[in-house]
């Protein structure tokens, strides 16, 4: 039979609260406003709450009174390369449904936003999560016939209405559907809901689809440190002592570490940087392992204790970010409430040793760690609670004689230390080293299990690894591994299992 | 009110003769229904047949003038109950449910009906739950109607043939004193189409109370009386209505030596695989003869007989297990001595939804096993093969798997919390059994909760954990909603947990509405617009109940929440503890406040706008948060640290301040990098004043950090 008598089939991929009921909608009324046959299905079920929800549309593209009489046979689900259109609110849910072979390399036209919305595995991952996203175009653009792929909330965003919209317009435009523009703005027109900003996103993909991609929004994410002329002269040591690639990160280090601590401190970060580097270049390295442990060895040094946090709570641009974030007017109060709930450990670390070990052994003994906290919700936008937070900011100088700090350092030069002996057997080696330092960041619970986790890789992995004690290749994967396992779970179990495993294989 | 307003709907059930309707199947059943007359309608909410309810609930004003009596059930047995109406009155009326499970629920009061038969039509809609979409156990409702001897249609899925089996349905009720079911697949009940309408009927005119009959008692000896009358005298007035009045369809073809028989509602997705194989278009011409079962129980053998005759062989397609109507097929060849070959499962898989995909494998191996002249199995063959190699390489073509989007609670759910509570109270006294219910709290059984050792039905959460607790030797953890509560669970849980002096604790989700199902009320429902009379209230029937050990707590409190249900779990003492966590479902809560909200800030009001989010400098990007909560308004974005790369947590402008994100980082002590945010939209005088005021301090002391 000639294409022209088979039906035009539409899968559209969206996730509850996307519109994707009502873009169908708009499909079918358009369909029957030509006079053509439509069909249209939904799977919605409790996945319209926030799971993936697909609706499925087929239009007979030869109109009804050409048909004397008879009427299409249409199917209630889309079938295996039998595709004309894919729809997709949002990158992965796009390669999903190319994936599942409903779309072909012959046929298929796919329309989708390139933006994500992470699922829950992506989000709760300990470390990074995410799907790669290039990987997913690559999917896309091998499963499909012609695409068009662009940042659909944000052109939503700029036309004040959600995606479906924008989504229609792109549709209209395809050439897909043999149902001109104007009826499909007229359908807008006629259900009479947020008429204009849902014309304007109709129109705004309805230009993407004739050529006028808006350009991807390239606001770069990552927020350089504020310079400081405290700053300065270290930062020129930096560029003077340290080899090319290290040296946009050290200068990041070292203004963060003054403005952390002070000069002495970030002096001493350079000092155990330089270390690191007459190391590598010992070795034939090219400044890439004391570019990496610029980076970490900058956020160890910065350890988060309630200084750090009153220091950033107190930043004036934050109370900025805050009003952009939630959207307050110019002219509207904006109260902000911060959630402090300092423990014994936080207390302590502020605390000469002397006096914060006995308490803390005892605490520990007791189990009082997880339990005694001072539990404050601070109204940080307010004088009371933005004064008591700048004074505990001010309390940095003191940092110097708690107990934590000496703690920290102890753990940082004995990572450094291995990263050193790691440099005896290979350059990568001791970049793997660099890297367990990842593991050790955040707050009250999440740093103990990071802390731990490391100093057992350690002991367990590190060491012997460093020492030479096993094959190169081994050690090396002997560490990545051991990363891997212990940013796998909460509990520990996967780094338990990895463990276990490599004792054996190593003996 | 349910969560989707059906007001275009309810004009369109107004239509009269020769008008178009258009919209979903579901309604069009709806129509269908005041077309033929009914006197009363009733159901029990669950996808795909919640609409049919919603929009009759809306509809008041048309079923009152129309004379239609309406009950929202509290259960499907209430709602079978109600067709007994039809047994002694001259009356037509309609339920519905979700089935299979709500037949499970309904079939005591539906063998009771079936027995002793009706004299006024009665209909059941039954949304079958099956395949992609389904949220329930895969089984056939099928067995009920052989069982009971209740007719069982399935119409072919478009809205015409639809309405018309629903008013033969009625028809054939009162021919043959029988109930009828019309089985809906999910797919069906959404699908959208057409149907010109006619005049809707009034109810019956009003009549005295019926005279007294025990042979319409299903008690004895008249149960044995019903049983001889079912098969001798109420089946074959069923077979011969079918028969006449052609409910089912013959589409002939050329090719005459084979032939189909198909379940109605898996007629389109035949039609399908047959034009993709080249046997048929897209208007439905079929080169293969097809015999369509709008009726699926009972067969009509002569038309069986007569459709076989002279085929070589037939191909029964029939989805689901077991294959019932090809066993019953195979008995009418036998006992007609007829030689046609019986194809069916064996070609077409034994269990799973017949996707026409599928039904393409299953055309080529039936084809291939039979060879019929004029027709090279080859083409079939070929097309079936291109499947499953285009399924292969689609998948690929992916570089890594996909995380699954599984559904998960709504953004400010109040359920969320009391699971992360429950995380948190299993962490500090220990883990033990949960037993999971029905109902959006089922969520609670995916990421990342990932809790529950079992799911036994509605309302049956803490029934199912009675024998569990003395096992493990401690205390259970039941979690039920105020829908199951009212369903079946205050009876089959608490009362049964109470009389037999259990140990366990129950949590009690009261959000006012049964939720998954789109937000109906129920009978604890408080919420505006809902029927006048005061409702039922949990906690006092729960302390009539004689329920000692009962708190109610905030749903959001996490950090109160967590230490009662560790009380629960770990007090001493024995005996149910009951904790209600009380906290309205922010789906119907915020379809209520935006309205409010909006109109106050047009009236020029103050309205004090909440919104949570995390400082991204201090957040470590660990997503403990994530993994206590879930809540879709809290992601990630990329780290703006330019020493760090671990995606950092953020909160999207979708969050409603519910305010766990909050409560959890302080209850599970994450981490200080939480705000909230109170933007004051149409502030006062004293806003202003203290605004300006906290500026001056803060802009001053900062002004000597930088000093």
């Amino acid at each position: 039979m000639s294409a022209s008598n088979k039906p035009i089939s539409i899968v559209i991929a969206a996730m509850g609260g996307e519109g994707g009921g009502v873009l169908t909608d708009w499909l079918v009324e358009a369909a029957n406003a030509e006079g053509l046959a439509v069909q249209s299905t939904s799977v919605p079920g409790v996945a319209q709450r926030t799971g993936a929800t697909t609706y499925y549309i087929e239009i007979f593209p030869v109109p009804l009174a050409q048909l004397n009489g008879a009427a299409p046979i249409l199917a209630l689900a889309p079938s295996v390369g039998d595709v004309d259109l894919v729809v997709a609110t949002e990158l992965m849910e796009a390669a999903r449904t190319v994936s599942r072979g409903y779309a072909t390399p012959e046929r298929t036209r796919l329309i989708a936003s390139t933006h994500r919305v992470y699922a829950i595995d992506e989000k709760a991952a300990m470390g990074d999560g995410r799907a790669d996203s290039e990987a997913l175009r690559r999917t896309i653009e091998a499963g499909t016939h012609a695409r068009l792929l662009f940042d659909m909330e944000q052109a939503a965003k700029q036309a004040g209405c959600i995606v479906n919209s924008v989504l229609l317009g792109a549709i209209a435009g395809s050439g897909v559907l043999p149902i001109p523009a104007e009826t499909f703005e007229a359908g807008i027109t006629a259900a009479g809901k947020a008429v204009d900003s849902n014309l304007r996103g109709f129109r705004a993909g309805l230009a993407a689809a004739r050529g006028e991609v808006p350009a991807p929004a390239a606001a770069p994410h990552k927020r350089p440190h504020a310079e400081s002329a405290a700053a300065l002269p270290l930062v020129a040591r930096a560029h003077a002592e340290l080899p090319e690639p290290a040296q946009a990160m050290a200068a990041e280090g070292v203004r963060r570490l003054v403005a952390y601590q002070d000069q002495r401190y970030a002096a001493l970060y350079l000092e155990r940087l330089g270390l690191i580097w007459t190391a590598e270049r010992d070795t034939g390295g090219d400044g890439t392992l004391t570019r990496n442990v610029a980076r970490h060895l900058a956020v160890r040094m910065s350890f988060e204790d309630v200084i750090r946090v009153a220091q950033l709570k107190t930043d004036p641009a934050r109370f900025d970010r805050i009003r952009a974030e939630a959207g307050a007017a110019a002219g509207q109060p904006v109260v902000v409430t911060d959630f402090l709930k300092p423990g014994i450990e936080e207390v302590c670390s502020l605390l000469p040793g002397i006096v914060a070990r006995p308490i803390l052994a005892l605490a520990r003994r007791r189990g009082w760690i997880d339990r005694v906290h001072v539990g404050r919700k601070v109204t940080s936008s307010g004088a009371a609670g933005f004064a008591t937070l700048w004074l505990m900011a001010r309390l940095k100088g003191w940092r110097r004689h708690g107990h934590r700090f000496g703690e920290e350092q102890r753990a940082i030069e004995l990572w450094l230390e291995s990263i050193r002996r790691a440099l005896g057997c290979s350059v990568e080696l001791a970049v793997e080293v660099a890297e367990c330092a990842r593991l050790v960041k955040g707050y009250g619970e999440t740093w103990r299990r990071g802390e731990g986790n490391f100093r057992r890789i350690h002991q367990a992995v590190i060491v012997p690894a460093v020492t030479g004690l096993w094959p190169p290749a081994f050690a090396l994967d002997a560490i990545v591994n051991a990363r891997a396992a212990a940013l796998a779970d909460p509990e520990g179990r996967g780094l338990e299992r990895t463990l276990e495993a490599m004792a054996k294989r190593a003996t | 009110m349910a969560e989707r307003s059906f007001h275009h709907e309810i004009q369109s059930l107004r239509l009269g003769d020769g008008q178009t309707f258009r919209g979903e199947g579901i309604l069009a059943v709806t129509k269908a229904l005041l077309q033929s007359g009914i006197s009363y309608v009733g159901g029990y909410q669950g996808a795909p047949v919640s609409h049919l309810m919603d929009v009759l609930v809306e509809a008041e004003d048309l079923l009152s003038e129309l004379g239609i009596h309406i009950e929202a059930c509290t259960n499907e047995a209430g709602a079978a109950a109600m067709l007994g109406a039809s047994i002694a009155y001259p009356i037509r009326g309609a339920v519905t449910w979700k089935s299979v499970v709500g037949t499970n629920v309904a079939s005591d009061a539906l063998s009771n009906l079936a027995s002793p038969g009706v004299i006024g039509g009665a209909m059941i809609i039954i949304g079958e739950d099956y395949g992609d979409g389904a949220s329930v156990i895969q089984e056939r409702s099928h067995a009920f109607a052989m069982k009971s001897s209740i007719w069982l249609l399935d119409p072919r899925p478009n809205l015409p043939s639809i309405v018309a089996m629903v008013e033969k349905g009625f028809e054939l009720s009162e021919a043959s004193n029988s109930p009828v079911m019309l089985d809906l697949r999910i797919k069906a009940c959404h699908v959208t189409g057409s149907f010109v309408t006619s005049d809707n009927r009034p109810a019956a005119a009003r009549s005295g109370p019926a005279a007294f009959d025990y042979g319409r008692l299903s008690h004895p000896p008249s149960t044995f009386a019903h049983e001889i009358a079912k098969a001798e005298d109420r089946m074959p007035r069923a077979r011969r209505f079918i028969a006449e009045h052609r409910l089912n369809e013959l589409f002939d073809g050329d090719l005459a030596e084979i032939g189909i028989v198909v379940q109605g509602g898996l007629y389109n997705s035949l039609m399908r695989a047959l034009m993709r194989v080249g046997l048929a278009d897209a208007l439905g011409n079929s080169r293969v003869p097809v015999y369509c079962l709008n009726v699926t129980y009972p067969l009509v053998p002569e038309e069986v007989v007569a459709f076989c005759t002279s085929r070589r062989a037939v191909l029964m397609v029939e989805e689901g297990c077991p294959d019932y109507i090809e066993q019953a097929l195979g008995q009418i060849l036998r006992k007609a001595g007829l030689p046609t070959g019986l194809f069916g499962k064996g070609c077409l898989p034994q269990a799973g939804e017949y996707t026409s995909d599928v039904l393409v494998e299953g055309l080529a191996a039936f084809l291939e096993q039979v060879g019929p002249a004029g027709f090279d199995p080859v083409h079939a063959r070929k097309v079936a093969d291109e499947i499953a190699g285009r399924r292969k390489a689609a998948a690929g073509l992916l570089e890594a798997e996909l995380p699954g989007r599984q559904p998960g609670f709504c953004t400010g759910c109040p359920e969320r919390p009391v699971f992360a509570a429950l995380k948190l109270a299993q962490k500090e006294v220990g883990a033990t059994h949960v037993s999971a219910d029905i109902g959006c709290h089922s969520f609670g059984t995916l990421p990342p909760f990932s809790m529950g050792n079992s799911i036994l039905g509605f309302g049956m959460s803490l029934a199912s954990a009675a024998a569990v607790g003395p096992h493990i030797g401690r205390r259970p953890v039941a979690v039920m909603g105020d829908g199951g509560f009212w369903h079946n669970g205050a009876i089959t849980g608490v009362a049964g947990t109470l009389y037999n002096r259990g140990d366990g604790v129950l949590v009690i989700l009261q959000n006012g509405y049964t939720s998954a199902t789109g937000q109906q009320f129920m009978p604890s429902s408080i919420a505006e617009g809902r029927r006048p009379e005061t409702p039922m209230n949990i906690e006092a029937t729960l302390k009539v109940m004689g329920v000692k050990w009962l708190r109610t707590v905030r749903s959001y409190s996490v950090g109160a929440m967590k230490s009662a249900l560790a009380e629960a779990m770990a007090g001493t003492g024995k005996g149910l503890r009951v904790i209600i966590a009380d906290g309205e479902c922010q789906l119907a809560r915020q379809r209520r406040v935006k309205v409010e909200d909006s109109a106050k800030l047009k009236a020029g009001e103050r309205v004090v706008r909440v919104r949570y989010g995390v400082d991204d400098e201090i957040c470590s990007g660990d997503h403990s948060c994530i993994r206590l909560s879930g809540c879709p308004s809290l992601t990630i974005k990329p780290n703006p640290d330019p020493l760090r790369d671990d995606p950092v947590a953020s909160v999207i402008n979708s969050c409603v301040g519910c305010g766990l994100c909050g409560e959890v980082a302080h209850a599970a002590v994450l981490c200080p990098s939480f705000w909230r945010a109170e933007v004051i939209q149409n502030p006062n005088r004293l806003d202003l004043w203290l605004e300006s005021w906290r500026r001056r301090v803060r802009t001053w002391l900062s002004g000597r950090v930088a000093a």
